[in-house]
């Protein structure tokens, strides 16, 4: 058994940063749901709903990257 | 070998060969120069030694500035070559334009025609920033497809690297597993976005022409929206509430720059850190599925950038108080 108790510390930091993700996952599930539903119902508006869908999905995915971004953070630079 | 005479039918099958090859090739390459595990930093690696400047701080160039001014050198070439293609055009009797320029117009009609359904009369001011981020960006995140960017560069000593092996003595080399002195790859061109520097410059311009945007539009009446005191006067506790709303609004436009700079940085640098790994796990074929991911993710990632200027000056244009 050799390293130090800091690196250890990082590592398991950097995985319990990113147990946000989930979260990111359900909110860009749900705005998908929502949106393929709308698109189910009235086709025409797809084109519309579609670049909404992909906005709302970059704002929902905009979560998961803040995780990733402490993730890296704790591994590479402290 | 009868059918092989029709001509497109004998192209695909001698493409499919090239394909075979690089795939031996690659496999070759990576037994004789097997693959090591990657250094990461988050800052850009300097590649001359800091000048010092007086009073503005020390100065290096750095691999990203490298990549910054290539994406300039970029948009500006297709700026010329799109001008000299529709002037050809024009010359030759009003001609539609091919090539370049027309490549570029479907692009620009599709951006041209989604900032008129979002700002409406306010789309000939909105468009040039929308479409000039988006271009510059794009380019950016497709440096990252480039093979030898990410990879070559200078050798330098480094506590955390690998030993050396060289290729041709003295000019080339390349790092390898094992044990000896450890040297790490300072690449020449890295990835434009991987740079915090120029997310976050950026996302200032963006949310600082919202506010110009917005004071264009709507004239000293725009600040209402972060300082409403009329309607403190007006209704008591409902403009208690408006009032603590304008103190929300002011923090959101500066969390504004932290979502926008973070989105790109993170989207890019996770994509990059993702090559680098995958590159030294699973060195074969592998990669190539990757790197079509990240070829979508640049294209996402630059129109959500713009998209979203443009919709957050669009939002500015418009009045609240209208609404009531």
């Amino acid at each position: 058994m050799t390293g130090d108790i800091v690196a250890a510390a990082k590592l398991i930091g950097a995985g319990l940063a990113v147990i946000g993700i989930a979260g990111a996952g359900v909110g860009i599930g749900i705005v998908v749901n929502g949106a393929l539903q709308g698109m189910a119902r009235n086709p025409d508006a797809s084109g519309n709903l579609l670049t909404n869908m992909i906005l709302g999905i970059a704002f929902a995915e905009a979560q998961a990257i803040y995780c990733l971004v402490i993730a890296f953070l704790i591994l590479f630079v402290f | 070998m009868s059918e092989a005479k029709e001509k497109p039918k004998w192209r695909w099958g001698f493409k499919r060969w090239i394909v075979l090859l690089f795939i031996i090739l690659n496999v070759v390459g990576v037994i004789v120069f097997p693959p090591i595990r990657p250094q990461v930093q988050v800052q850009p690696e300097e590649l001359t030694s800091p000048v010092n400047l007086g009073p503005l701080g020390d100065f290096s160039l750095t691999n990203t500035l490298v990549a910054m001014v290539l994406v300039d050198l970029i948009v500006i070439a297709i700026a010329y070559f799109t001008k000299r293609s529709v002037m050809k055009a024009e010359k030759e009797h009003y001609r539609m334009p091919g090539g370049i320029a027309g490549a570029l117009e479907t692009l620009f009609e599709y951006l041209y025609n989604m900032t008129q359904s979002t700002a409406g009369k306010w789309a000939k001011t909105i468009f040039p920033y929308f479409a000039s981020i988006t271009l510059v960006v794009l380019i950016a995140n497709w440096m990252e497809l480039i093979p030898g960017v990410d990879s070559i560069g200078l050798l330098h000593h480094s506590t955390t690297g690998s030993p050396i092996q060289q290729i041709l003595p003295g000019v080339f080399g390349t790092v390898k597993s094992g044990s000896g002195e450890t040297y790490g790859v300072v690449p020449f061109v890295r990835t434009l976005s991987t740079d915090l520097n120029f997310t976050v410059g950026l996302a200032i311009f963006s949310v600082i022409m919202t506010q110009v945007i917005g004071l264009r539009a709507q004239g000293f009446k725009y600040f209402t929206k972060f300082w409403n005191t009329r309607a403190l006067f007006k209704k008591p506790f409902f403009g208690l509430i408006d009032w603590l709303v304008g103190i929300l609004e002011i923090i959101s436009e500066f969390s504004k720059i932290l979502s926008f700079s973070f989105r790109l940085f993170g989207n890019l640098f996770a994509g990059s850190i993702l090559l680098f790994v995958v590159g030294a796990l699973i060195p074969v074929l592998l990669q190539s599925g990757i790197l079509l991911f990240e070829f979508f993710i640049g294209l996402i990632q630059a129109l959500i950038f713009g998209m979203l200027t443009m919709i957050f000056m669009s939002m500015a244009t418009q009045s609240h108080e209208e609404e009531e």
